[in-house]
């Protein structure tokens, strides 16, 4: 939307625009980034991904700056208010966004030295490539204000939800199979709770592009698979096997 | 005459009254400047101490049809209205009204302050003289009264025999309010009150408005969307003479459902 009389006004909300954007490419290639470096045990790649969260919250404090000085300046109405609040959202999600992937990666580092079970880093990484995905549709959907293809988004999340509680379900039986895992196992299950978490900031997203386009809040509950809150794995049954749960 | 007040007034619920009785009701409502269609076919209803704000673009009709309300057009012979605007169901458009007695049912206020060249004191006692037979006593209760609800009672109370032109804009304006008040209408119309004001005036006057609420019913036509924004319940959206939207003011300005609505409060219009 643009055609403000006002011409800079219309150059600020595309300001608005261009640095939620570019938050998005950051904390797309941090996601990405730090799977990888989970997957290879790439610590330098970890490092990246670590230091590329200080842009990103500076990108954040920026966009904040400048959507509240939107409003005091310009007093926006409709879709431009609902626009400006949606940057400070969407901007809070990204930054939070970056905060879980930098999460993952000083994990990487962490866990670089540990004996590590492949089979189950594959798992997380592939939950993670999930919410690439995720990630990628519902930026592409931010910028065409495209609320159909923001709730396809919003919906799918249940998918990555059920995905966690299996591999929740998983690395306890690792766990119980070997305490020497149990370091290893912790860290992985955090990792996989990040990108979980990921997911869920990816649908608050959406919500909120629905909120943009239409001027309505989203009231129904998202479809949920996240069982792990009450997911237990019995002692005596942890030699069967661990996906079976 | 007076104000019929049958709730307790909810002054400072910024939130639309839906169900508030319709105080005036606008219906089929055709305007003509000679042959010029000021107004096509307009209907809506104002409700009973809420504030509807009229806004749209200079020529939209808005100040149009504030005019109608107390029939201040019949001035001119070469304008008329067609159809009907009912004040408690009521015509006033009908030929056989009263109109001194309209427009003390229906005041109103203009954009430039407009005191008489007379005393505060006689300013207000004017009005009310035209009308009532009052002691002197009588007199003065009114007019403290009056001017206790136009919020200037505090600021003129000891010059009250100075002449009204000496006051600031702003106190002109209230001045201007408590006059109309002092003749106790049912509605309340206000042509862009404050486009005259410095902002602190302009509070002064949108505070006097949310007060004035409880009592009154209150048409207003402003330039400025974020005053109808905050001082109004109702907001009504004309263009070329037409009305484009009318819903509660939050829901206007947050989500119109027309387009035409959305270009203009956000100031992208043509």
């Amino acid at each position: 939307m643009s055609n403000h009389i006002v011409t800079s006004y219309d150059q600020e909300l595309q300001n608005l625009r261009r640095s939620i954007a570019e938050m998005g490419g950051i904390a797309e290639k941090m996601v990405a980034d730090s799977g990888l470096a989970l997957l290879r045990r790439d610590t330098a790649l970890a490092q990246a991904v670590i230091t590329a969260d200080q842009r990103l919250d500076g990108l954040q404090r920026e966009i904040e700056e400048k959507a509240i000085l939107l409003i005091a300046k310009r007093q926006p109405m409709a879709i431009d208010l609902r626009e400006t609040i949606s940057a400070i959202r969407v901007s809070g999600d990204l930054e939070r966004i970056g905060d879980l992937a930098k999460n993952v990666a000083k994990r990487v580092v962490a866990i670089a030295d540990q004996v590590q079970l492949q089979k189950i880093v594959v798992g997380v990484e592939h939950m993670n490539e999930l919410v690439q995905g995720q990630l990628k549709d519902v930026l592409d959907a931010y910028a065409t204000q495209d609320t159909v293809a923001a709730l396809d988004v919003w919906a799918r999340d249940g998918g990555i939800d059920a995905l966690y509680t299996s591999l929740f379900r998983e690395l306890l039986t690792y766990m119980m199979e070997d305490p020497r895992n149990i370091t290893f196992c912790t860290h992985l299950l955090f990792c996989a709770k990040n990108v979980e978490r990921i997911g869920d900031h990816t649908t608050n997203i959406a919500e909120t592009i629905h909120y943009l386009a239409t001027g309505e809040t989203l009231t129904t509950d998202r479809p949920k698979n996240d069982g792990s809150s009450f997911a237990t794995v019995d002692p005596q049954s942890s030699s069967q096997s661990p996906t079976k749960a | 005459m007076s104000a019929t007040a049958t709730a307790a007034p909810v002054v400072g619920q910024s939130t639309a009254d839906e169900s508030a009785p319709v105080r005036l009701a606008v219906k089929d409502l055709n305007f003509y400047y000679g042959d010029f269609k000021g107004l096509k076919n307009i209907n809506l209803n104002f409700l009973d101490r809420q504030v509807t704000a009229l806004i749209g673009p200079s020529g939209c009709g808005k100040s149009t049809l504030l005019r109608t309300f107390n029939r201040i057009y019949s001035l001119y012979p070469e304008q008329r209205a067609e159809g009907q605007i009912l004040l408690d169901g009521r015509n006033i458009l009908d030929p056989s009204i009263d109109l001194n007695e309209l427009r003390a049912r229906v005041g109103m206020v203009f954009q430039k302050p407009t005191p008489f060249p007379m005393s505060i004191y006689d300013n207000i006692a004017f009005g009310i003289r035209l009308y009532e037979r009052l002691g002197k006593a009588d007199l003065d209760v009114r007019v403290e009264e009056a001017l206790r609800k136009g919020a200037l009672w505090d600021e003129v109370k000891d010059k009250l025999k100075q002449s009204g032109m000496g006051l600031s804009g702003g106190q002109q304006q209230r001045l201007c309010i408590a006059r109309t008040v002092a003749q106790r209408p049912e509605v309340i119309l206000f042509d862009e009150p404050t486009s005259a004001l410095d902002p602190i005036s302009t509070g002064r006057i949108e505070e006097l408005i949310e007060q004035l609420r409880g009592e009154f019913t209150i048409a207003i036509v402003t330039h400025n969307m974020q005053q109808a924004a905050r001082i109004s319940q109702f907001t009504a959206f004309m263009y070329l003479g037409e009305l484009i939207e009318f819903g509660p003011t939050n829901r206007l300005f947050m989500n119109p459902s027309k387009r035409q609505t959305q270009d203009y409060i956000t100031g992208r219009f043509g």
